[in-house]
């Protein structure tokens, strides 16, 4: 064996050659691979965001307009946006998209740059988002969309009408219900109901308040399966039968099962709004501005919610969107929503961890 | 070859084919799922388990969608770079570990690579992340490369440790003996005995790299993005069935490129065999 | 200079020429991993003595960190954490021998086909695979109607989210890395051992347990440590089938660094995982020893 592979003489088309060539080629092809400069006539503009939350066909519209290739870099947590932001490494965002409950948080640690209101349209917005109280006159934020907490559960496993979220946990109880139950793994919306059934607001309360949860949550967890993203399809197969969700998802699993009702329950519940933001390093202001102009306006935002399933920010949405829409309620929550009732979650360094903690708890405690 | 045939039809040799048949079903039954779910027209276009009819409607919006492309650009160009690091620099490692002179050095490689297996990976990511925060390297492709090697580079020093442990010392003492430097002893002695390690050990650098989620999630820059990350985000509102489609677009056109080259590799040596006979 | 190999009998004391060759060989990898593995950790270890700041740490040095990670709920987690990698490598060798044995000694001129075979689905997306098998082991899905086919089950399949589903996941995960070792060594047993065993008069059996699997030793102890370690900072199944309960230790670091932000208590997690998992593999290592070299 060895004798041979000395005596090897090179061919045109001997063993080595196939190797090397095919070697080369794959090192070309990387080579080639590696980042191109970004030759683009309108400039860069770079935006850090949650995975296909922008639609195709209003992105190339975009580019068609401008000549810029928004470049889209993706996270799978607010926290991770939190790290990245916080670190050098999060050097050269021009977009981001947080969920309400950050702003404050990133905000305050200058991660953020104030919005120029002169530079953005407001006028397609709906009021009623604007202003609110995780980001108040709206300095660092401007929605992008929304949903709402609620609960979508069958009434005949569970034995009748769920309408505050004494009744979710009352339920959840119940044999024709416990085992097939989902959670969501967020832990300010596992703990929020908890609190919200004693009277408390989830912004105010204490380590005490939180921690006191923590004995009937694990106790309930026990009837828990899943804390899995939300999958319509278990809904409609009865694997699960009650389930915390936001309404877009909802909106999915009473599409493919009608039996299926849907609550915001009482007596309070979440708003989140996930909102553009500009990071403090951003670089290429004039093509962010740009872009959120042309996403902010009421067609782009109809198509988008279209695409989504999620609602944009935009006043009039409902009476916008096309008409073969299904369950067009749905998108908005359902009939009936008392906004009102509906609050944000503010991440609080102070209680973060003690939310975490009985969440891990939650978990560890689950059944099946 | 006339062994190969007496060991089919022994009952061990029959009963092993059937389990090695079952693997190979189970190893392919979420691949034909995925493949066939690329096709899912899906719900409110989302993925759902419930297949609802065909259309080839994902595969052109996975060629349309540039952050999905770019993720996969980004994780095939990351992963041959740290698979080829991962090969040399591990199967190097794979080698010493067992052959080094000195005890303590084999213990101290031991121990090192060990380790890489032992931490957990988000510990690894959070700490390069901040390793490179304060020694101000900015981030980019290549500090990316460098972040999901040490994984790829346990692995493929595990695979070819366990192939040097079946060598026998004798070849290379007789190789000294013939009068062979180190080096040539192990090009012509060592290499060609390693190849099937060395080969497995690179190809599954190759996959640990591409698949590489956690500290790749700490470690993307506004041009960097890989495609495992960008599927663990999509998780959270639910993914589209494109990403099946770019998944299988991306295996078809990898198995063909290996195929090709498998073909390739056939007709050279058949060519070499032809030559030395002649 | 002259390629010198040292025999086992060299003594300790003596001072061994080390040829340049293997300095290389051995430094260059240890130089990289040094610089992008070892440094990097450095920062874990002194972290866990600082005290955390949201997203931070400040340096200090207190062993509250430790004391906190040494409670009852991660004391659990871990031990949790285990068992499951115990028992999940366990099953991934035991459904890895057989078909690594199928295609180091049964498969013939076709070896390298079936191997390739094997690793061919390794070419997709880990994570693609393992959401295919959310859709393959939910209700209605081909499988259930698979099984109520054959009769192995009736009725809806609620594996999903269940710990079942995490052990299917795991063991599909890592059976080619538990197949590869054991092929690499199973392959290199010469026919002709086998056979001489076979004509002194050895049953198959014999010849399994008394030829086989001592020669495969370093395929089987590489198996394990490619799976079982790896296992226990498993995040991803146990989130995607298992529903995402029953939190293993990998999940609890990580979510000590990524939601609590606590960078202080997760590095204290880690470098007391990594001083446990340390000591374990040490102890097998000695154990395994004399037996690893197995040169025919």
């Amino acid at each position: 064996m060895t004798r041979s592979m000395s005596r090897q003489k090179s061919r045109h088309f001997s063993r080595r050659s196939v190797l090397g060539l095919l070697g080369a080629g794959i090192a070309g092809t990387a080579l080639a691979g590696l980042p191109r400069r970004a030759a683009a006539a309108g400039g860069q503009l770079n935006i850090y965001s949650w995975p296909d939350y922008f639609s195709t066909d209003d992105l190339a519209a975009y580019t068609a307009k401008s000549g810029v290739t928004p470049a889209i870099t993706t996270y799978n947590a607010n926290e991770i946006l939190f790290a990245k932001l916080n670190s050098p490494a999060g050097a050269g965002f021009d977009i981001v998209v947080p969920s309400s409950g950050w702003i404050s948080q990133l905000a305050g640690k200058n991660l953020l740059q104030p919005l120029d209101h002169s530079r953005i349209d407001f006028g397609a917005l709906d009021p009623s988002l604007l202003n609110r109280d995780y980001d108040p006159g709206n300095k660092y934020s401007i929605p992008k969309d929304w949903g709402v907490l609620g609960v979508v559960y069958d009434p005949d496993a569970v034995g009748g009408e769920i309408k505050t979220w004494q009744d979710f946990f009352d339920a959840g109880a119940k044999p024709g219900a416990s085992g097939k139950i989902r959670l969501t793994k967020a832990p300010s919306e596992t703990v929020g109901p908890a609190l919200w059934i004693s009277g408390k607001d989830w912004n105010k309360a204490t380590v005490a308040d939180i921690q006191g949860t923590r004995d009937f949550l694990t106790g309930f967890a026990k009837h828990v399966k899943t804390f899995s993203s939300f999958d319509p399809q278990a809904l409609a197969s009865g694997a699960i039968v009650l389930a915390q969700a936001n309404q877009a998802a909802a909106r999915g699993a009473l599409l493919q099962n009608p039996k299926l009702k849907w609550v915001v329950p009482g007596p309070k519940s979440e708003i989140w709004v996930d909102s553009y933001a500009i990071p403090s390093s951003a670089q290429n202001l004039d093509q962010a501005y740009d872009f959120l102009n042309f996403f902010l306006s009421a067609d782009i935002q109809v198509k988008e919610t279209e695409y989504l399933g999620y609602p944009a920010a935009i006043a009039g949405l409902k009476g916008k969107l096309s008409a073969d829409t299904k369950l067009p309620d749905m998108i908005f929550g359902g009939s009936g929503v008392d906004f009102n009732a509906l609050t944000s979650y503010i991440v609080n360094p102070d209680t973060v961890a003690a939310y975490q903690d009985v969440q891990n708890a939650v978990q560890a405690a689950a059944g099946g | 070859m006339s062994r190969t045939r007496l060991a089919f039809r022994q009952p061990a040799g029959i009963g092993f084919g059937a389990w090695y048949l079952l693997a190979v079903a189970f190893l392919f039954a979420p691949i034909a799922t995925s493949v066939i779910y690329s096709f899912n027209v899906g719900s409110l276009g989302k993925q759902t388990s419930l297949f609802t009819g065909w259309t080839l409607h994902w595969y052109a919006m996975a060629w349309r969608d540039l952050t999905l492309r770019r993720a996969v650009e980004t994780s095939v160009v990351a992963s041959f770079w740290s698979a080829l690091l991962a090969t040399l620099l591990g199967s190097a490692l794979g080698f010493t570990m067992v052959r080094h002179p000195v005890r303590r050095v084999r213990s101290l490689l031991s121990g090192l690579t060990y380790l890489l297996l032992i931490v957990p990976e988000t510990v690894t990511g959070v700490s390069l992340l901040l390793f490179y925060a304060v020694t101000r390297v900015p981030l980019s492709l290549a500090t990316l490369i460098a972040g999901i090697t040490p994984l790829a580079i346990a692995v493929t020093a595990l695979i070819v440790r366990a192939g040097v442990l079946t060598l026998d010392r004798r070849y290379e003492e007789a190789s000294a003996d013939l009068g062979a430097n180190r080096w040539q002893t192990l090009r012509f002695v060592i290499l060609p005995h390693l190849a099937p390690a060395v080969g497995a050990g690179a190809l599954m650098a190759y996959v640990f790299s591409f698949d590489n989620l956690v500290v790749s999630t700490f470690l993307t820059t506004p041009r960097v993005n890989t495609l495992p990350v960008y599927l663990f985000g999509s998780l959270q509102y639910g993914p589209a069935p494109t990403v099946y489609a770019a998944a299988a677009a991306i295996m078809f056109f990898t198995l063909a490129l290996i195929g090709l080259a498998a073909l390739l590799y056939r007709l050279a040596a058949r060519r070499d065999l032809q030559a030395r006979y002649q | 200079m002259r390629g010198v190999t040292p025999t086992a009998r060299t003594p300790a004391r003596q001072r061994i020429a080390v040829p340049t060759s293997d300095a290389l060989l051995a430094g260059i990898p240890a130089a990289w991993l040094f610089v992008f593995f070892v440094a990097p950790l450095a920062f874990t270890v002194f972290f866990s003595f600082g005290h955390s700041t949201f997203g931070g740490i400040a340096p200090g040095f207190t062993f509250d960190n430790y004391r906190a990670a040494l409670s009852g709920f991660y004391a659990q987690s871990f031990l949790r954490t285990l068992r499951f990698a115990f028992a999940g490598s366990a099953l991934c060798l035991l459904a890895a021998f057989p078909t690594a044995y199928f295609i180091a000694r049964h498969a013939g001129r076709w070896r390298a086909a079936a191997l390739a075979l094997v690793l061919v689905p390794y070419f997709t997306s880990f994570l693609i695979r393992v959401m295919s098998w959310q859709i393959l082991l939910a209700r209605g899905s081909a499988v259930e109607t698979l099984l109520n086919f054959l009769h192995l089950h009736s009725g809806p399949l609620d594996v999903l989210d269940t710990q079942t589903a995490v052990f299917i996941g795991i063991v599909y995960a890592y059976l080619p890395i538990a197949i590869v070792p054991l092929y690499v060594v199973l392959a290199r047993i010469p026919a002709t051992l086998v056979e001489a065993s076979r004509d002194l008069g050895a049953s198959p059996w014999q010849t399994f347990l008394f030829l086989t699997l001592p020669l495969a030793r370093p395929g089987v102890a590489t198996a394990a440590l490619l799976t079982a370690v790896p296992m226990l900072g498993e995040l991803v199944v146990p989130t995607l089938l298992g529903g995402d309960k029953g939190v293993l230790i990998g999940r609890a670091i990580s979510s000590q660094y990524i939601e609590s932000q606590n960078y202080a208590l997760g590095s204290a997690m880690a470098v007391l995982v990594m001083i446990a998992v340390g000591v374990v593999v040490a102890l097998l290592a000695r154990l395994t020893r004399g037996f690893m070299e197995v040169a025919p």
